[in-house]
C-alpha cells in the first residue's frame, strides 16, 4: 500500500476527471514536444543537409557580399592547388545560374542551373532514371543535363529528351540563343525546394547555356572534402593560408552562422511557446489537483486523525500529479509527432526551402527534455495541494465537514 | 479490575479558545477528565457545548490553549507532530460521524491502510483485516467499495479500521449521527463488544440510547463538564 498505489487507485476512482486532465496535458504536451523539436530540429536538419553533399568545407571568393559573391576566376587552377594540400581529399567546383526553358503550354519556365565539375553522384544528385552526367573532358554533348525531379515531372521528361535552355531569368529579354540540352537522366537533389525546377549540368554545359557568357573555368563556390585524419578545421586553416584572398568556411562554421542569425527566430518562438505550454500545464494540473484536494479535505483530515503521516499523504498527491502528467505526457509524444509532421509539411511549402530540410526533427534529447520539463511541472504543480494537505488543521476540518 | 485504575489519557484543566474574526470563542473551560484502560465513557450535551472539541483533544488531533493532555504518561503538548501521529496510529482508533472511508478502496483495503502505515506485513494485515471485518459482521463484504455498502455497513467497516492496530482507546464522534435508530443500535452493540474485549471507548453523542451503554456518562454544557 504505497503512496503510488493509493494515487493510482485515486486516479482510477475519479476516471473522468483523470482522463480529462490527461487529455489536457496531452494536447499541451504535444505542443511543448513540437516546440522542442523545432528549437533544434532546423539546425540539425540543416547540418544534415550540408553534410549530405559529402563535402565539409566551402570556399568562396572574398569579393562581393554574402549571397552575391563574385565568381572565383581560374577555378580549375584553384582546385588543383587545393587538391595538393595534404589536408584535402577531393574538390568540386560549382557554378550557379538562372535559365529559362519552354513549359508545356509554351510559356517560359524558370530553371535553376547548377554547373558542376563532377558527376551528379559526387555532388549529392541521386540519379533515379537514366545515366549520370558525363565528366567534362569525355562528353560528346555540348550540353548534357540531369533534370531535377520537379522539372522532369512538369515537362514529362525522360532520359534522351531534349530540353531547350536559354540563360537568364523568366521575363528577362535576352538575345542569347536557345541551346538544345540533352537530358541524360532524372535525379533528385536534397537542396531542391518544393516547386523549384532545377538541372545539374557540366561546367561546359553551363557555358553553352550561357551562350559563352559564363566562363567555364569559374566557380561560385568550391566544395572541399577534408581528409578524415585531418578534419575540416585543419583543411580550413590550410586553405586560408594558401589562399588568403578566399573566404573559407567549414560546414560547422556555416551552421554556427545560421544558428546565430537565420534560425534565431525559430529558437525564440520555440522558447516562448515552450514556456507558455509549461505554464499552461502547470496551471491545468495545479488547478485540478487543488480542486480535487479541496473536495477531499474531510477524507484527508480523517486519514491524518487515523495516524496516516503527512509525508504519505503528500506523496500520494505528488504521485497523482505525476500519473496525470506522465499519462498525458506519454500520449503527447505520438500526438506531437503527428502534429510535427503536419506542420513540417506546411512550413516546407515556403519558397526556397529545400525538400530535405525539416523544421521538426525527432531527437532523443528532445524526448528527454520533454520528460524532464513535464516531470518538473508535475512536481511544482503538486506543490500547492501538498502544502494544503500538510498544513490542514485536522480538528477544525473534521468539525467543518460535519457541519457542512 | 486492576487495569481500570491505569489511566490511558487524562485531560488536566484543559481549555480551548478559537480565535475568530469577531473575537475569541472559548469552546472548553478548565475541563479535567481521566479515562482508564477498558473504560467506556459517553459524553452527551447540546450542540456546540464542546463535546467534539474535547474528543479532538483526547484523540491528539488538537492541542489545548491551556492545561495539558497526558496520554499514557506522555504530555501530548511536548510531542512533535510525527510523534502525535504515531500515537493516533497505534494507540487510538477514530470513528467519525461521516465514516470517511476512502472511496477508492474496498472495505478490506480501508482496514488494511492504518496497518500498512504502521509497517505490518501484507499477509498479516490482510488476515487482520479479514478477521476484523468478520468481527463487525462484514466478512462477506470485504471486497466491496464504500459506495456499495449501506450507512450502517460503512460505519462498521470504519470501526474495523479504527481497531486495525489494536488501539488502547477508541474515540467516536457521533458514530450514530448518520444512521437510523435500528442501525445505530447495531453500532452500539458493536461498541459493547469492543468494550467487552478490553478496549477503552470515549463516545461523544446525542444518542441517549448509545450513551446508556457506557459505564460512565458525562454531560457537558457551555464548554464545561457538568456531571
Amino acid at each position: 500500500m504505497t503512496s503510488l498505489w493509493l494515487a493510482w487507485r485515486t486516479v482510477q476512482r475519479y476516471r473522468a476527471r483523470t482522463l480529462l486532465a490527461m487529455a489536457g496535458v496531452a494536447v499541451i504536451g504535444a505542443l511543448l514536444f513540437d516546440m522542442l523539436l523545432l528549437s533544434h530540429g532546423l539546425v540539425a536538419s540543416f547540418a544534415d543537409l550540408l553534410n549530405h553533399s559529402g563535402y565539409d568545407v566551402r570556399v568562396f571568393s572574398a569579393q562581393g557580399v554574402l549571397l552575391a559573391r563574385t565568381p572565383i576566376p581560374h577555378a580549375s587552377e584553384l582546385s588543383a592547388a587545393l587538391e595538393r594540400l595534404p589536408e584535402v581529399d577531393s574538390v568540386a567546383r560549382i557554378r550557379l545560374a538562372r535559365a529559362t526553358t519552354v513549359g508545356e503550354n509554351g510559356s517560359d519556365l524558370e530553371v535553376a542551373v547548377v554547373g558542376s565539375s563532377h558527376t551528379g553522384a559526387r555532388v549529392a544528385w541521386r540519379v533515379t532514371k537514366g545515366a549520370d552526367l558525363p565528366i567534362d573532358a569525355g562528353s560528346a554533348d555540348r550540353c548534357s543535363v540531369l533534370a531535377g525531379r520537379n522539372l522532369a515531372a512538369a515537362l514529362k521528361l525522360q532520359p534522351g529528351a531534349t530540353l531547350p535552355m536559354r540563360a537568364g531569368a523568366r521575363g528577362e529579354g535576352s538575345a542569347l540563343p536557345t541551346v538544345p540540352c540533352r537530358v541524360v537522366g532524372i535525379a533528385e537533389s536534397p537542396f531542391t525546394a518544393a516547386g523549384e525546377y532545377d538541372v545539374l549540368t557540366t561546367m561546359q554545359g553551363l557555358h553553352e547555356i550561357g551562350g559563352g557568357s559564363i566562363e567555364p573555368d569559374s566557380a561560385d563556390l568550391v566544395f572541399v572534402a577534408s581528409r578524415a585524419d585531418s578534419g575540416s578545421a585543419a583543411a580550413v586553416r590550410a586553405i586560408a593560408a594558401l589562399r588568403p584572398d578566399m573566404r573559407v568556411y567549414s560546414n560547422d562554421d556555416v551552421i554556427e552562422q545560421f544558428n546565430r542569425n537565420g534560425f534565431a527566430y525559430f529558437r525564440q518562438i520555440s522558447f516562448v511557446l515552450s514556456s507558455i505550454t509549461v505554464v499552461f500545464t502547470f496551471l491545468l494540473v495545479a488547478t485540478i489537483l487543488t480542486v480535487s484536494t479541496n473536495q477531499r479535505l474531510g477524507e484527508i483530515a480523517a486519514l491524518r486523525a487515523l495516524g496516516i503521516s503527512r509525508r504519505r499523504i503528500a506523496a500520494m498527491v505528488l504521485w497523482e500529479s505525476v500519473l496525470i502528467v506522465g499519462g498525458g505526457g506519454l500520449v503527447a509524444l505520438p500526438l506531437g509527432g503527428l502534429v510535427a509532421i503536419g506542420l513540417d509539411r506546411i512550413l516546407k511549402q515556403m519558397p526556397g526551402v529545400p525538400d530535405a530540410l525539416h523544421f521538426f526533427v525527432f531527437e532523443s534529447n528532445a524526448v528527454a527534455l520533454h520528460a524532464v520539463l513535464l516531470a518538473t511541472t508535475a512536481v511544482v504543480a503538486a506543490g500547492y495541494p501538498i502544502w494544503l494537505t500538510a498544513r490542514l488543521p485536522i480538528a477544525s476540518t473534521l468539525r467543518r465537514e460535519v457541519i457542512g | 479490575m486492576t487495569s481500570a485504575a491505569r489511566p490511558i489519557v487524562e485531560a488536566r484543566g484543559v481549555s480551548r479558545v478559537f480565535p475568530m474574526p469577531a473575537g475569541p470563542v472559548t469552546a472548553l473551560r478548565d475541563v479535567t477528565l481521566r479515562i482508564d484502560a477498558a473504560e467506556y465513557v459517553a459524553i452527551t450535551g447540546p450542540s456546540g457545548c464542546g463535546k467534539s472539541t474535547l474528543l479532538h483533544l483526547i484523540g491528539c488531533v488538537d492541542a489545548p490553549t491551556s492545561g495539558s493532555i497526558v496520554f499514557e504518561d506522555r504530555d501530548v503538548r511536548a510531542l512533535s507532530e510525527p510523534e502525535r501521529s504515531r500515537i493516533r496510529l497505534t494507540r487510538i482508533g477514530f470513528v467519525f460521524q461521516r465514516f470517511f472511508l476512502l472511496p477508492m478502496l474496498t472495505a478490506r483495503e480501508n482496514v488494511e491502510l492504518p496497518q500498512a502505515e504502521a509497517g505490518v506485513a501484507a499477509a498479516a494485515r490482510r488476515a487482520r483485516a479479514d478477521a476484523l471485518l468478520d468481527y463487525v459482521g462484514l466478512g462477506d463484504r470485504a471486497d466491496h467499495l464504500p459506495s456499495q455498502l449501506s450507512g450502517g455497513e460503512m460505519q462498521r467497516a470504519a470501526i474495523a479500521r479504527a481497531l486495525a492496530n489494536r488501539p488502547a482507546l477508541l474515540v467516536a464522534d457521533e458514530p450514530t449521527g448518520e444512521l437510523d435508530e435500528e442501525t445505530g443500535m447495531h453500532v452500539a452493540d458493536l461498541f459493547d463488544r469492543v468494550h467487552a474485549d478490553g478496549t477503552a471507548i470515549l463516545v461523544v453523542t446525542h444518542n441517549a440510547a448509545l450513551a446508556e451503554r457506557a459505564s460512565r456518562r458525562l454531560s457537558m454544557k457551555s464548554g464545561a463538564l457538568v456531571g
